[in-house]
């Protein structure tokens, strides 16, 4: 930057040219990559980094730390990176701050230089000292090789070592917003909620030609790890998004669930929608007959606030549901099975899924809802292949660490270990209802009456006799599977009216708001994964 | 082309569709009978059936083809 330097001598009081080289440089900065680059990424269908903060934050807010940030690698020589391409600052979303880390990528690809990190480094401190979220909009081809090639690889690392301090602390968003490699899918991979934007974004752990290279596929970023990979197929990303607009939009109301951190209880909204409102359309929605499916995710909105839901990983594990709602106001997390899926049975990814969201939830004293449906869990080798005792098990213990409050809604079945994950009465909930076509046992009829009945049934020779009477000790054992024998041993607190099912929910909540649960101390338990 | 495979292992309860038929995204082509649960079978994408693999009482396994869907 040439500007006029002299301050030596002549007038005493001349302002001007400090002032207006110091515009100069941020108007600079302000510039991004330049001109031909900021084209580049809208040619792309995606928005600079400066427009993606106006969308993200609430006007006016934001405050920015080392607009002024260069590379100051001697290696890179009198190339002026941007900021260094990582954009950093505390803004507000709905008046509440965050503390916020943008990569931009039409400085150098976004990539992750010393200046920049050291810049995101000075975020996540900030974040977790003043205890706000921390949101990363992600948009950058990973490290910066060319600074970075050598050994001194061995002293690098922190970033992800200080995610982890993070977790559970101070909710943590990563929005995709481009396609990231290595280092940056890690960030992603640490958060709590990661919505991609389709077509334009990607995370992988090794970029399109580092794959080529080293294992010697040909495959673009978008096969490799597009949205379409990582919220149907591998689970990573929680929610896929049209556009950037879009996805900075779904990131504050995200927010609006969360407290600023764990030691805060999520902020409750006024709302016009009673808690005493009789949800009626559940006897349209749901069939008595108990095993027909039905789309239970209508079941969750018809209970909610305004019927409105924020789905948490919806394409992906379909045959159970996790969603952020309202109710009274108050935010709560809902998991219910889907019939519609695999029939509700829960696999290894349902199980995954469940955790994980019951492990948020809990980290920020979000209320649990479960709504059962579930036949149990899958049985047979090729779900023993996949590991389903060890995915069963997570979920037993996210559950049963869980120490919000946890209430539950028997709807029709509740099978074996299925009623136990989904906050059976032994898991510490604090009000459990049923409706009258709820079902709770070991395993359904059909099933126990092969096992019981195994060698009175194994002795008639006639097929058709022996069919016949399969039926009638099922039948016997039916009538013993009845929300009405469960509440008669109080292990039901209510059997309800479905229609009443958003008040039993709030009811339940207000009679838990101040749950307190002791465990014995320990560092922590010995998760199965 | 589209293939339709089992997502679970099942016997199978109804085929509700015929070869040939036309059918709309999120039609039923038949439906699975598993984990005590009737579980609908649908189509993603609009098309003709073309090829039908599964009948009555026959037991599919996770990943077996069920049908192919000629889109439209």
């Amino acid at each position: 930057m040439t500007g006029p330097r002299s301050r030596e001598g002549g007038d005493v009081h001349e302002w001007g040219p400090l002032v207006g080289d110091l515009a100069q440089r941020k108007a600079r900065a302000l510039g991004m990559g330049g001109p031909e680059l900021v084209e580049r990424q809208h040619s792309l269908g995606k928005l600079t980094v400066r427009e993606r903060l106006d969308l993200l934050l609430d006007p006016g807010t934001w405050v920015e730390y080392g607009l002024l940030a260069d590379h100051m690698d001697p290696g890179l020589g009198d190339r002026y990176l941007a900021a260094d391409g990582a954009v950093t600052g505390v803004g507000e979303i709905d008046g509440r701050p965050v503390a916020v880390a943008a990569y931009d990528f039409t400085v150098m690809a976004g990539s992750m230089g010393k200046v920049g990190e050291d810049k995101i480094a000075r975020m996540r401190a900030h974040a977790l000292r003043q205890r706000i979220p921390m949101v990363w909009l992600l948009d950058s081809a990973g490290a910066r090789i060319q600074s970075t090639s050598g050994s001194s690889f061995a002293g690098a690392g922190a970033l992800f070592r200080e995610q982890v301090a993070m977790s559970g602390v101070v909710p943590m968003v990563a929005a995709m917003l481009g396609h990231c490699a290595a280092g940056t899918a890690y960030i992603p991979a640490l958060a709590d909620f990661v919505p991609m934007v389709k077509g334009t974004s990607s995370m992988a752990l090794g970029g399109r030609h580092l794959v080529k290279a080293a294992v010697g596929e040909d495959v673009t970023e978008e096969e490799m790890g597009g949205s379409a990979v990582h919220t149907r197929v591998s689970g990573v990303a929680d929610l896929e998004v049209a556009d950037d607009a879009e996805c900075l939009r779904v990131v504050r109301r995200y927010l609006g669930f969360f407290p600023a951190h764990n030691g805060e209880r999520p902020p409750v909204r006024a709302t016009t929608d009673p808690v005493d409102r009789r949800v009626e359309e559940l006897y349209g929605i749901v069939p008595t007959a108990p095993r027909r499916a039905y789309d239970v995710r209508k079941v969750v909105a018809a209970v909610a606030d305004d019927h409105e839901v924020f789905w948490i990983k919806p394409e992906w594990a379909r045959n159970i549901v996790t969603g952020l709602v309202r109710i009274g106001g108050q935010p709560v997390g809902v998991l219910a099975n889907q019939p519609m899926v695999l029939g509700g049975a829960l696999d290894v990814n349902a199980a995954d899924k469940a955790a994980r969201f019951v492990w948020l939830c809990d980290a920020f004293n979000i209320p649990l809802v479960f709504l059962h449906d579930v036949p149990g869990f899958i049985v047979g080798s090729a779900v023993e292949k996949q590991g389903i005792i060890r995915h069963g098990a997570k979920m037993l213990f996210a559950i049963s660490e869980a120490t919000v409050p946890k209430i539950s809604v028997v709807m029709r079945k509740s099978y074996g270990a299925g009623y136990f994950v989904m906050n059976g009465l032994a898991y510490e909930a604090d009000y459990i209802v049923a409706w009258p076509t709820a079902e709770i046992a070991v395993m359904g009829p059909d099933g126990a009456v092969n096992i019981i009945h195994r060698k009175t049934l194994a002795a008639i020779e006639d097929d058709d006799a022996r069919a016949q009477k399969r039926l009638e000790l099922a039948e016997e054992i039916r009538r013993n599977i009845d929300p009405y024998v469960a509440a008669g041993h109080a292990q039901l607190d209510d059997v309800i009216d479905p229609a009443d099912t958003r008040l039993a929910i709030a009811r339940g909540l207000r009679i838990s708001a101040d749950k307190r649960v002791d465990r014995p101390p320990r560092k922590h338990g010995v998760l199965p994964v | 082309m589209a293939e339709i495979r089992a997502e679970i292992t099942a016997n199978v309860w109804q085929v509700v569709v015929e070869e040939g038929q036309m059918v709309a995204e999120g039609d039923e082509i038949c439906i699975l009978e598993s984990m005590k649960m009737e579980i609908p079978v649908v189509t993603e994408v609009p098309g003709v059936v073309r090829e039908l693999h599964v009948a009555p009482e026959q037991t599919v396994q996770e990943g077996d083809l069920i049908a192919v869907i000629d889109e439209a």
